[in-house]
C-alpha cells in the first residue's frame, strides 16, 4: 500500500501542473485564444497572478501590472484620464480594462497586437509605462528565491525563460473572465429594461453580443487629437482618429472614458452620443435626458460585482 | 483515471534524440558592415553620405532569413528556419554559419533582410533564439506596439538633424514591416540574390566562408537617394519603405 502511495506520488511528481478547465459563460461564443498552445494549468495561473502583480516587472520596481489595472475598478485605472507609469509618467492613452480577453482578436487601443501573449511586451517596454525589458526582468527573477519553483511547478522544470513568463501572464488574465452582473442574471428594474431597450436602438451595433463590443475601430467623432488611434497601425486614412470599440462590461466603474479619458461620468458619454456630437455607427443618435438616463440605468447594470471581488483575482497572499 | 494513465506515459516516456545528417555541412555568411571603402567603426567613424551629409553610425543591426543556395547543377536548397540578427556591436552575431547543408558546390546565395511574414506573427513558442524578444536587452529588434521585427535597424546622429529633447542630433532608421496581421500593410521584406565570386564546396571537412559586404552608402543612396535633412526618424513601416527599397544595393560579395 505505502509503495503505491510513493509511486502514485513520483507520478504526479513527474506529471507536474493539474489541468484547469476553461468554462464559457452561457450565451458567448467559442473563445479565440488558442488555448491548445498554452493549456491553463492551476500553476501557471499561480504563477502568471503573483507576476502581475509584481513590481519587479518595472524598471525601478514601483509599479507591476496591477498598479494600473485593478481589480475594484474592472482592471482599469480609476480616476486617472491616461496611464500613470514609473516616476509618474503620463501616458498617451486611458487604461483599457481587462476582461473577457479569451475573446479578444486584437489588443490596445489601437488593436496594434493580436496575440494576448505578446501583449504584456507592450507596456514593459513603454517608458512611460514600465520602462523595463524582458531580458532584464527574467534575470532579475531568476535572482528571486521562489520563482524557480514557481516555474518548475507551472512548467516541469525551473527554466525561467520568455515564453514560459509571457504565457504564464496569460493563463491569469484568461481566468478574468466577467458574465455574472444583474443582466446576465436577468434582474433588471423597468428603468434598466427602458434603457436597455435604447442601448438596443442606438448602441449595440458596435457594442454588439454578450462582449458588448464588435471589436471594430470606429471615429465616434470626438474633436481630433494628435493621438492618430488605429492608423498607426493600418496606416489608412480612415482609420486616423479610429479606436477601439470597448467592452461596456464593468463600464461603471472604469471611468474615466474615451481613449483620452476626456469624460469623466457615464453621463457625459452618453450625453456626447445623445446630444448629436458623437457618431454612432447608424449616424447620429438623438435621445431624450429621460432615455440618456436609462441608458445610463442600462450600463450600470452590467457591473459584475462578483468579478470585481473574486479573490482568485486579487494581490496574491 | 486518464490523468494516472497520462503520469505514467509522462514517466515512461523517453526522449528521443535526432541525429545530424552525415552527408550536410555547413557554410558561413560572413557579413562586413563598411560605409563606401572604409571600415564601419561605430560612434568615433565619421562618414559622409552621397548627399554631402557628415553622420556617425551608433547602431546597426539587421535580421537575414529564408536563405536559399544554389547549386551548381542548378537546383536549389532552402533554409527556411534559419534566421541570423547581424549586429556591429558583435563581431560573432556577423558570422552566420548555415547549418545542414548538404555536401555539394555552391554558385550563388539568395537572402531575405527582416523577418517573413509567416513567422512574425508566429505564436511565442515559435520565437526562438534571435527571434526571442527576452534575448534583446535594450536593443529590441521588435515592435511591441505594432506586432513584427524591425528588420534593420541604423541609428547614429548628424549635424543635419534637428536636436531632440534630450539635446541630440540622433536619426533612428526602424525598418520593419511584413504586410500586416489584418488588411495589408506596407511590406518591406526585401530579398537579395548573389552570385558567388568563386564556388563554394560543402565537405564533411569543409566549412566554407562567403564574404558579404553590406555598404551603408548604398543604403543611403540606392533605388532613392535619401537625405537625413529630411528623413531622420522612421519608425513605421509606410515611412520605411523608401529605405528598405535600397537594401538590395547594399549588399555585394567579397
Amino acid at each position: 500500500m505505502r509503495r503505491i502511495a510513493i509511486l502514485l506520488g513520483l507520478m504526479v511528481a513527474a506529471c507536474g501542473p493539474r489541468k484547469e478547465r476553461f468554462v464559457t459563460p452561457q450565451g458567448f461564443p467559442q473563445p479565440v485564444y488558442a488555448f491548445d498552445r498554452n493549456p491553463l494549468t492551476r500553476e501557471g495561473i499561480t504563477l502568471g497572478r503573483r507576476l502581475f502583480y509584481d513590481k519587479t516587472l518595472s524598471k525601478d520596481g514601483t509599479i507591476s501590472c496591477a498598479s494600473c489595472h485593478v481589480q475594484s475598478a474592472g482592471f482599469a485605472q480609476p480616476g486617472q484620464p491616461v496611464s500613470v507609469g514609473i516616476f509618474h509618467r503620463k501616458g498617451n492613452r486611458n487604461v483599457p480594462a481587462l476582461q473577457n480577453l479569451a475573446w479578444s482578436t486584437s489588443f490596445f487601443l489601437d488593436g496594434g497586437v493580436y496575440d494576448l501573449d505578446l501583449v504584456p511586451i507592450a507596456p514593459i517596454r513603454e517608458s512611460a509605462e514600465m520602462d523595463e525589458n524582458l531580458k532584464n526582468i527574467l534575470a532579475k527573477l531568476r535572482r528571486q528565491e521562489d520563482y524557480p519553483l514557481l516555474f518548475q511547478q507551472a512548467y516541469g522544470t525551473e527554466e525561467i525563460t520568455g515564453e514560459r513568463f509571457l504565457k504564464a501572464l496569460s493563463q491569469f488574465m484568461l481566468t478574468l473572465v466577467s458574465a455574472d452582473s444583474r443582466y446576465d442574471r436577468k434582474e433588471l428594474s423597468f428603468e434598466e429594461k427602458a434603457g436597455e431597450k435604447l442601448f438596443g436602438q442606438h448602441c449595440s451595433a458596435c457594442h454588439s453580443g454578450p462582449l458588448f463590443t464588435d471589436g471594430s475601430f470606429r471615429n465616434i467623432g470626438l474633436p481630433a487629437g494628435e493621438d492618430p488611434g488605429r492608423y498607426r497601425i493600418s496606416e489608412v486614412e480612415k482609420d486616423r482618429n479610429a479606436f477601439r470599440v470597448p467592452s461596456l462590461r464593468n463600464v461603471a466603474v472604469t471611468a474615466p472614458y474615451m481613449h483620452d479619458g476626456r469624460f469623466g461620468t457615464l453621463e457625459e458619454v452618453v450625453g456626447f452620443y445623445a446630444g448629436g456630437r458623437g457618431q454612432g455607427a447608424e449616424g447620429k443618435i438623438r435621445m431624450s435626458e429621460r432615455e440618456q438616463r436609462q441608458v445610463v440605468a442600462f450600463l450600470r447594470a452590467l457591473t459584475d460585482h462578483a468579478f470585481l471581488r473574486n479573490p482568485r483575482f486579487a494581490p496574491p497572499r | 483515471m486518464r490523468y494516472l494513465a497520462f503520469c505514467l506515459l509522462a514517466v515512461v516516456s523517453l526522449v528521443s534524440c535526432s541525429k545530424d545528417d552525415p552527408t550536410a555541412g555547413k557554410l558561413t555568411l560572413a557579413f562586413t558592415n563598411k560605409v563606401g571603402s572604409q571600415p564601419l567603426v561605430l560612434e568615433t567613424g565619421q562618414y559622409t553620405n552621397a548627399a554631402g551629409e557628415a553622420f556617425t553610425v551608433s547602431t546597426l543591426n539587421y535580421f537575414i532569413s529564408n536563405i536559399r543556395l544554389k547549386k551548381d547543377d542548378g537546383s536549389t536548397v532552402s533554409f527556411p528556419g534559419q534566421y541570423f540578427l547581424i549586429r556591429q556591436a558583435d563581431s560573432l552575431s556577423r558570422k552566420a554559419i548555415v547549418e545542414q547543408v548538404p555536401f555539394g558546390s555552391y554558385s550563388s546565395v539568395t537572402f531575405t533582410i527582416g523577418v517573413d511574414s509567416a513567422r512574425s506573427v508566429s505564436p511565442v513558442s515559435e520565437r526562438k533564439g534571435v527571434l526571442d524578444e527576452a534575448s534583446y536587452g535594450d536593443d529590441s529588434m521588435y515592435w511591441a506596439w505594432n506586432t513584427g521585427y524591425v528588420f534593420l535597424k541604423l541609428e547614429g546622429t548628424s549635424p543635419v538633424v534637428d536636436l531632440n529633447s534630450a539635446g541630440q542630433r540622433k536619426y533612428m532608421y526602424h525598418i520593419g514591416g511584413f504586410g500586416g496581421m489584418t488588411g495589408t500593410t506596407a511590406n518591406n521584406l526585401r530579398q537579395v540574390t548573389l552570385p558567388l565570386a568563386k564556388a563554394a564546396t560543402v565537405t564533411a571537412s569543409a566549412t566554407p566562408s562567403v564574404g558579404i559586404t553590406a555598404d551603408l552608402q548604398k543604403l543611403f543612396n540606392g533605388k532613392t537617394l535619401l537625405k537625413l535633412k529630411d528623413l531622420s526618424t522612421i519608425h513605421s513601416p509606410a515611412a520605411g519603405t523608401v529605405v528598405a527599397d535600397n537594401f538590395p544595393s547594399m549588399f555585394s560579395v567579397q
